[in-house]
């Protein structure tokens, strides 16, 4: 099993396109805190910000890209055609010649991208965090670890998510699209808590409330409960792609 | 004329074009709605109801341009074919760009109209029926030059749905020189929709000039 993982983690780091997702992850929020810095302490020296718990917290829920991208070129990375001499050739062809039991392989790819997602979150959360402290250090609060844990986790789950609607799809393009746009400044999921809601119970919406107090959303979901509905969101799609994938033909 | 009929041949007979279309037509129709269901409930999510959901929408025309355009270069190198049946590049590249938006035209024009015309913005349809065929346009540029579907997805969506709303936030100024402000604001980010679609096309007619197949 560990040399599987390990294979998986080669592949998954060997791609260009996992690369993109690795480096614009990482930069995505510590690059707002920095732009952002003059606002925040006008903001903060007007009083028009008031809650200041959120401060560096809120900004990890942007740089989703990165999880995004891994979890899918994970699966979509092996569907694609190997070359333009054997176009009908798929790498998953190979995968599945040396490793023939579908649900190991399976385990060792999602242990592998939880694995690369849950470092780069961690990278990304403490080089935020630590630059919130250094820039408006006597207004922000240190956050409690379990709020930064939280947020790791949050993005470990986006990432899965990326990967079970990839596995369901076997296309990357349909769910970079979906949830590129759903992580957009005015999200569709927030659009649809406007419309019902029931929308507050969405993964990203419901999800963003393990670490983040002040959200604009009709139901507040304690932090746990909030945990609980991503991962049931997510452990369903994942159930649903493992049945496909075990049951379709390469 | 013979070229761009059969360009226009090879785009209508793509299934994945097609799935295109009707999802961002069903995308569409549900995100008007929601917009009008909000407005409804009393709360306004602040910008023009009419254009707002194209805003979405034009994801689907971006990823419309980047298929039809990565469709030469992906599987069996299709590019290699055609380019023994139309040798002369700078012809291929412009009868592809007239297929893609004689195509696009009649899907933008509806879409425009779902949006607009239920929030009473008539007259903004023929703007953002324009607007999305330039964007497909740009999607296809843009794909010509890096050749793969998924990474010219992740780099349009990327510039489109993050670094823009983000770089409007911090300067109101940059608007205006960013290709998707026209579509919540036509008067004001047009040119730059122009500017941004023609200098794609130019720099993708380059690209196919000078590179390898």
């Amino acid at each position: 099993m560990v040399s599987l993982v390990r294979a998986e983690l080669r592949k998954l780091l060997g791609l260009p396109t996992a690369w993109i997702g690795l480096v614009l992850g990482t930069l995505t929020a510590p690059v707002i805190v920095l732009l952002n810095a003059p606002y925040t302490r006008r903001a903060i020296a007007a009083g028009t910000l008031t809650d200041t718990t959120d401060l560096g917290l809120r900004d990890l829920g942007i740089g989703l890209i990165g999880p995004m991208i891994l979890g899918v070129i994970v699966v979509s990375s092996e569907y694609t055609s190997t070359g333009p001499d054997a176009p009908g050739a798929r790498q998953l062809t190979t995968t599945l010649t040396a490793v023939p039991s579908r649900r190991r392989l399976l385990a060792a790819k999602t242990t592998a991208l939880i694995l690369v997602v849950a470092a780069q979150a961690a990278v990304t959360a403490a080089a935020t965090l630590t630059l919130t402290q250094v820039l408006h250090g006597e207004h922000a609060p240190t956050p409690a670890p379990a709020r930064v844990a939280a947020a790791i986790l949050y993005w470990t789950l986006t990432a899965l998510l990326a990967y079970a609607i990839t596995l369901i799809t076997r296309n990357g393009i349909v769910p970079l699209t979906l949830l590129i746009i759903n992580s957009s400044v005015v999200s569709v999921s927030y659009l649809l808590t406007k419309v019902t809601d029931l929308a507050a119970y969405l993964p990203d919406i419901a999800g963003a409330q393990m670490f983040i107090r002040s959200a604009d959303v009709p139901v507040e979901i304690a932090p746990l409960t909030a945990g609980l509905v991503m991962t049931a969101w997510v452990v369903a799609l994942l159930a649903v792609g493992a049945v496909l994938f075990h049951r379709r033909d390469v | 004329m013979n070229t761009v009929r059969a360009e226009l041949r090879k785009l209508l007979t793509l299934p994945s074009l097609r799935l295109t279309v009707l999802l961002t037509w069903t995308a569409n129709l549900m995100v008007t709605y929601a917009y009008a269901a909000a407005e409804s409930r009393g709360e306004s999510i602040g910008d023009n109801a009419a254009l707002a959901p194209l805003g979405y929408t034009q994801a689907g025309f971006l990823v419309l341009g980047v298929l039809a355009a990565a469709s030469e270069y992906q599987e069996g190198g299709q590019i290699r074919t055609t380019l023994l049946a139309m040798p002369r590049r700078r012809h291929l590249q412009a009868a592809k760009a007239l297929a893609l938006a004689a195509l696009t035209l009649p899907v933008a024009a509806a879409t425009a109209a779902t949006s607009t015309l239920p929030a009473d913005g008539a007259t903004w349809t023929p703007a953002a029926t324009a607007y999305l065929t330039l964007t497909t346009l740009l999607g296809a540029a843009v794909a010509g030059v890096v050749r793969r579907a998924v990474p010219a997805v992740v780099l349009l969506l990327g510039l489109y749905f993050i670094a823009g709303p983000l770089l409007r936030a911090r300067s109101a100024a940059s608007a205006s020189y960013l290709p998707d402000t026209a579509a919540l604001d036509p008067s004001r980010g047009a040119t730059a929709s122009i500017i941004w679609t023609l200098s794609a096309l130019t720099l993708a007619a380059l690209s196919l000039h000078r590179r390898d197949a």
